[in-house]
């Protein structure tokens, strides 16, 4: 099942790398990223889809604890889903 | 002043006096402003034994620990150790110092990605880019190591930084950790605890980390409900109750696993539900619901499903949920239970047989000792054959499962805590995996006792070749092992081995009346095994023992 997660960063260097690694880790497979500065540029705007048979929430308690995310949302189809 | 003088006034700050590690290049600004400073630094022998002793200080303590390493192959080997304060929770800040910005990136001489090598082992891991940033990244790393579920951070400093001129800053205002508990969840858990016919407690190193230890011998003693440990949670159950059934799991007692297997509701403390402690995760404690009792929220329905889930201060809610029960048929039970299955001591022969050895250990040993093993055989006899009066007297490697882990903590645990004994037990192989610690030992005169069980084999993973594995041994002999006494003789330090039963009491006493450092090595038969065991795949209630 895909899973597609928006993430509020702070703008470090290797935020990418530990949300990555956090993913793989966890038993996630990558299905898509995008990333983009916010206007302030201090944060970052990260849009990470994966794909598992697990439940998403596995996932998401972990990577909310990682310290620069700021902001953890599933996308609204997902919600729906979770919700169902 | 510079960078590095900056590095240890942050320390000042936060209260540390004590740091652990070894120098190198791109660290020698910060030893260099080590020179004039209070704070004492310990030299270890290796980086690795530098970061374990500042585990064993940090677990033995409760206080953060501070190691620091060079560049490269310094901060390198920080990394077993950087896991294993991980996996146990320990909170460790480690300092390493890097090569010059200038020069980053270029595989410069003792250059490595650190802070890439990090990601999976630390809590969090810092790069300090700018001087100016420096206090501050300091003080949130300490911040970081000791909130919420305690773990190990990182702050790389390039050597240019540690050189650059930078005012002294004013301790910053951090954010105060919020420890968000929510009790919402309590009347639900009361309500399963009065209606529960066979309830049981699981407690793990989460409640002494969460300082609640008094919250639990109060809950435990308004419940009455019986009571097993983890590893980390050996200690934490007041030796008076007399409803605590020991360890659970892998090598746990078989009243342990059997009372958990048959209980109709589990409640977890500050526990995470390990692999060696639930064997068949499918089919542990099938008949009981389950109430999690956790800081960190992600361990909640992580391995196994909670009935009812509550987050934060365990010491708010210890209390929140504390309900009598009626439940005298299920105490007797377990009471048959751990009187069917107790400990026997009544080893054949004339040898050593370790399980007695430490039970002797246990009670000579005076009050308030404590207690660093290293990992195999020798560690499960002593989670079940010592007895512990607090989680900070028993360390050892739990998650991470490190050799090597025992002797370096001991010198941590004895540098925290002057007053007490500190025995390290460890094993012919462990031993080995950090001796050079020794010269530590030597160099600091520090009364560490250390006893090692020496069957001259890997013994645990002899046990599994023996039974997983049609005996076939492999890379499992060590009787090649040096001369252990003419060893610590080496670094002046006095020893004794001893083959027979009846040397035992002579020779603990005589380890314990020597003022100074002793290691005593005690021979004991390559046959010897650690009974019970949950085979890899059972159920706990599957447990092996010697006679079948």
């Amino acid at each position: 099942m895909q899973h597609t997660l928006n993430i509020t960063t702070r703008n470090e260097a290797s935020v990418v790398e530990r949300l990555l690694q956090v993913t793989r880790y966890r038993g996630y497979q990558l299905a898509g990223l995008a990333m983009t500065p916010l206007t302030d540029r201090a944060g970052l705007q990260i849009t990470l889809t994966v794909q598992s048979e697990k439940p998403i929430t596995l996932l998401t308690s972990q990577l909310v604890k990682l310290y620069d995310v700021q902001q953890l949302e599933l996308a609204s189809a997902d919600v729906a889903v979770l919700r169902a | 002043m510079k960078g590095a003088e900056l590095v240890l006034k942050v320390l000042q700050q936060q209260g540390v006096d004590t740091i652990f590690g070894y120098p190198g290049g791109a660290i020698m600004p910060i030893y260099d402003a080590i020179y004039h400073s209070t704070v004492k630094h310990y030299l270890c022998r290796h980086e690795q034994g530098g970061a374990f002793s500042a585990i064993g200080y940090a677990r033995a303590s409760g206080k953060v620990g501070v190691c620091l390493a060079t560049s490269g192959p310094g901060a390198t080997n920080l990394i077993t150790s950087l896991a294993d304060a991980l996996l146990d929770s320990v909170p460790l800040v480690a300092i390493t110092g890097q090569v010059s910005q200038a020069v980053m990136g270029t595989d410069a001489f003792q250059e490595v990605d650190v802070l890439g090598l990090s990601l999976g082992v630390t809590k969090h891991s810092f790069m300090v880019r700018d001087v100016n940033e420096l206090a501050h990244t300091l003080h949130e790393a300490f911040r970081l190591a000791q909130s919420g579920r305690p773990g190990p951070v990182l702050v790389d400093i390039p050597k240019d930084i540690q050189l650059a001129e930078v005012s002294e800053p004013e301790w910053p205002t951090l954010p105060t950790a919020r420890l968000a508990t929510s009790l919402a969840n309590a009347a639900k858990a009361r309500q399963l605890i009065a209606q529960a016919k066979k309830p049981i407690a699981y407690i793990g190193g989460g409640v002494q980390m969460a300082d609640a230890l008094p919250q639990l011998q109060a809950f435990l003693a308004e419940s009455e409900m019986p009571s097993v440990t983890t590893l980390k949670g050996m200690g934490s159950v007041a030796r008076a109750n007399p409803h605590y059934l020991g360890m659970l799991g892998m090598h746990g007692t078989q009243a342990a696993n059997l009372a958990v297997q048959q209980s109709d509701l589990l409640i977890c403390f500050g526990a995470r539900f390990d692999d060696r402690v639930t064997g068949k995760l499918d089919k542990f404690a099938p008949h009981a619901k389950v109430i999690h009792v956790d800081i960190d929220p992600a361990e909640i329905n992580k391995v196994r499903f909670a009935d009812c889930a509550l987050l934060g201060d365990m010491k708010q809610i210890l209390p929140a949920i504390s309900t009598a029960t009626q439940c005298a048929d299920w105490l007797a039970h377990c009471q048959q239970l751990k009187q069917q299955y107790g400990w026997r001591y009544d080893h054949p022969g004339e040898r050593i047989f370790a399980p007695l050895m430490l039970k002797q250990l246990s009670e000579r040993m005076p009050d308030n000792s404590v207690v660093c093993c290293d990992v195999g055989q020798h560690q499960m006899w002593v989670a079940q054959h010592m007895r512990f009066n607090s989680p900070r007297n028993h360390l050892s490697s739990g998650g991470l499962g490190t050799m090597g882990f025992g002797l370096p903590a001991a010198i941590g645990a004895k540098l925290a805590r002057p007053q007490d004994t500190v025995i390290a037990v460890s094993g012919d192989g462990s031993f080995m995996m950090n001796v050079q610690e020794l010269g530590t030992i030597k160099r600091f005169r520090l009364p560490v006792k250390i006893v090692i069980i020496d069957n001259q084999r890997l013994g645990m993973v002899k046990q599994w070749q023996q039974l997983f594995f049609n005996e076939r041994y492999s890379e499992t002999d060590l009787s090649d092992n040096p001369d252990f006494v003419a060893l610590a003789a080496a670094f002046a330090i006095p020893g004794h081995t001893i083959t027979r039963k009846d040397e035992v009491a002579s020779a603990l006493e005589a380890m314990f009346s020597w003022p100074g450092p002793y290691l005593l090595h005690v021979r004991i038969d390559e046959k010897d095994n650690v009974w019970p065991l949950v085979p890899p795949g059972a159920a706990n209630e599957d447990m092996l023992t010697e006679t079948n």
